[in-house]
């Protein structure tokens, strides 16, 4: 083994699809020409030996990867984590990776909760989650893209709407945005607001990335943000109608992290996201 | 000083590491928490399952659960990785905070459940050797990719059918092989005891053995540094060390 130590840096480009390990001995039997670039979790790969370390740098060397934090707790109460950050630095750099993305959300108060939980929407806590962000972005010396969250529970107290509070935090702290538009979707039907309005409301001109995943309902018609099953027609719909503001040119990634099915089933949805790409029509200007 | 939005988020963390006992937070539809309570426990859940099988099929479905349920709420978490979780966990049992009553082996048997995973992840750094270099005169390289353990129960025969009643010490090597699959090799004290000093003393295996017959008051230490050489040998064969380097 001579492989140099760096990976030679790849921006993600048209669609992609979440690494997972279940995935890898079909993907090394050829990855099916819509899959652009993957999408890994550096608290799943970062600082690893052994066989998983060898399969990732496998791909990293011929694909783009985007590296998508889900516990750096952007909004949680214990100091931000600088060596996870210096980690995940050192981890982007060796794979040539050039985004990274984390989540508007807090999964710790004074520990580790690990899960995605809702912000209060108040100005303190903007003010808060701007700094935070700032901090991560001089570590790594680049700009962040954060992710719209789904969530379950309304913290009450809300001083502003949820869309008022990604403009403020995502302006504020002049990073980029992460749009997730199953989220959007999930959030809608649970608080039963329209999604094509709070789409429209969000600082889309700072989109850096998109995904789209299926969610679970349950009995009562509760929505769970699962990435376990199929991308349902109304999510399709919102990201033709984010591409209709944004452009089809944006890497767009396929999650899913449950109830996973053969490489087969997810490339159709991943070449159905490339459709959508190549369809969008130039970005529309919106003049307010 | 915390700010207000610190309140909801503090009283939301306690009530999600011990929903029996603390009340939900104000304003928050039971319905909703519910969905919280159940997606983070279970999420702990879904590192700690898969990494101890023997724990959990000795101990039965109801004692595990408390036993996750009792980590979550009293142990502080406090790494970003997921894989160390169930390093956690190994402490907390192996702490005066677990209070559940337990086999007394039970901690050791999780730390040596979780010692597949650590070696299998382990990262380790880039090294040259010789493969076939004289292990006696040169520096021993051992494989990084290594845990050398020494337990006081028989951790590795406790299954189903077999529960140890009284101790045995027990060595094991466990390490990830040429093809990166972990091994568990059982050793002898003797040969725990000079990995060990291989590690914290690196340097040619003559060095080594005689340190040991130092330490085990050893009538004739050239004896024993013959005895090595095989000792030594086994050990390059099952992968344990690698070679040497001048």
């Amino acid at each position: 083994m001579s492989s140099p130590p760096y990976v030679t840096p790849q921006h993600p480009q048209g669609a992609g699809l979440g690494f997972r390990r279940e995935l890898i001995g079909a993907l090394r039997q050829g990855v099916p020409d819509c899959i652009r670039f993957f999408e890994v979790a550096p608290e799943n790969w970062a600082g690893i030996g052994g066989r998983s370390a060898r399969d990732l740098r496998e791909f990293t060397e011929r694909y783009p990867f985007v590296c998508h934090g889900l516990s750096l707790s952007l909004g949680g109460i214990a100091p931000l984590d600088e060596a996870l950050l210096r980690r995940i630095k050192a981890f982007m750099r060796e794979h040539g990776m050039t985004l990274y993305t984390e989540h508007l959300s807090w999964s710790s108060d004074a520990h580790q909760l690990y899960d995605l939980l809702p912000i209060p929407l108040t100005e303190k806590a903007v003010r808060w989650t701007v700094d935070r962000i700032a901090q991560a972005q001089d570590i790594l010396g680049q700009r962040i893209a954060i992710e719209n969250a789904s969530y379950y529970v309304a913290p009450p107290g809300a001083e502003m709407s949820e869309s008022e509070f990604i403009r403020a935090v995502i302006t504020q702290a002049d990073c980029l945005l992460h749009l997730d538009i199953n989220n959007i979707y999930v959030n809608s039907c649970n608080f039963a607001f329209d999604p094509i309005a709070f789409l429209d409301a969000l600082p889309l001109e700072r989109t850096a990335y998109l995904h789209v995943a299926g969610h679970y309902v349950e009995s009562d018609g509760l929505l769970i943000d699962t990435h376990g099953a199929a991308v349902i027609d109304p999510v399709w719909s919102l990201l033709t109608r984010a591409y209709q503001r944004l452009g089809g040119d944006l890497p767009t990634c396929l999650e899913r992290d449950f109830n996973i099915p053969d490489l087969t089933t997810l490339t159709a949805e991943v070449a159905h996201i490339a459709r959508l790409q190549a369809a969008a029509a130039p970005p529309q200007r919106r003049s307010a | 000083m915390s700010a207000d939005f610190q309140d909801f988020q503090r009283a939301f963390g306690r009530h999600l590491r011990d929903p029996a006992h603390t009340p939900r937070p104000a304003g928050v539809p039971a319905r909703r928490m519910a969905v919280y309570n159940e997606l983070l426990f279970n999420n702990i859940g879904s590192f700690l399952d898969p990494c101890f099988p023997v724990c959990r099929e000795l101990l039965g479905a109801n004692r595990w659960l408390r036993f996750k349920r009792a980590f979550y709420r009293d142990w502080p978490l406090d790494s970003a990785w997921f894989r160390d979780i169930p390093r956690d966990f190994v402490r907390y049992l192996n702490s005066d905070h677990a209070r559940l009553p337990r086999p007394r082996w039970l901690g050791e048997l999780a730390h040596y459940e979780w010692a597949e995973l650590a070696v299998d992840l382990l990262e380790t750094p880039k090294i040259t050797y010789d493969p076939a270099g004289d292990l006696l005169a040169q520096n021993v390289i051992l494989n990084p990719a290594l845990m050398n353990l020494a337990y006081h129960w028989p951790v590795h025969r406790i299954g189903p059918n077999w529960r140890p009643r009284k101790t045995a010490l027990s060595c094991l090597i466990v390490y990830r092989d040429g093809d990166e699959r972990v091994q568990f090799s059982e050793v002898n004290p003797t040969t725990h005891r000079l990995v060990g000093l291989l590690t914290t003393a690196p340097g040619p295996g003559r060095q080594a053995l005689l340190s040991l017959a130092s330490e085990l008051q050893h009538p004739h230490p050239e004896q024993l540094v013959e005895q090595g050489r095989s000792i030594l040998d086994t050990l390059r064969q099952q992968g344990i060390i690698l070679g040497s380097h001048p």
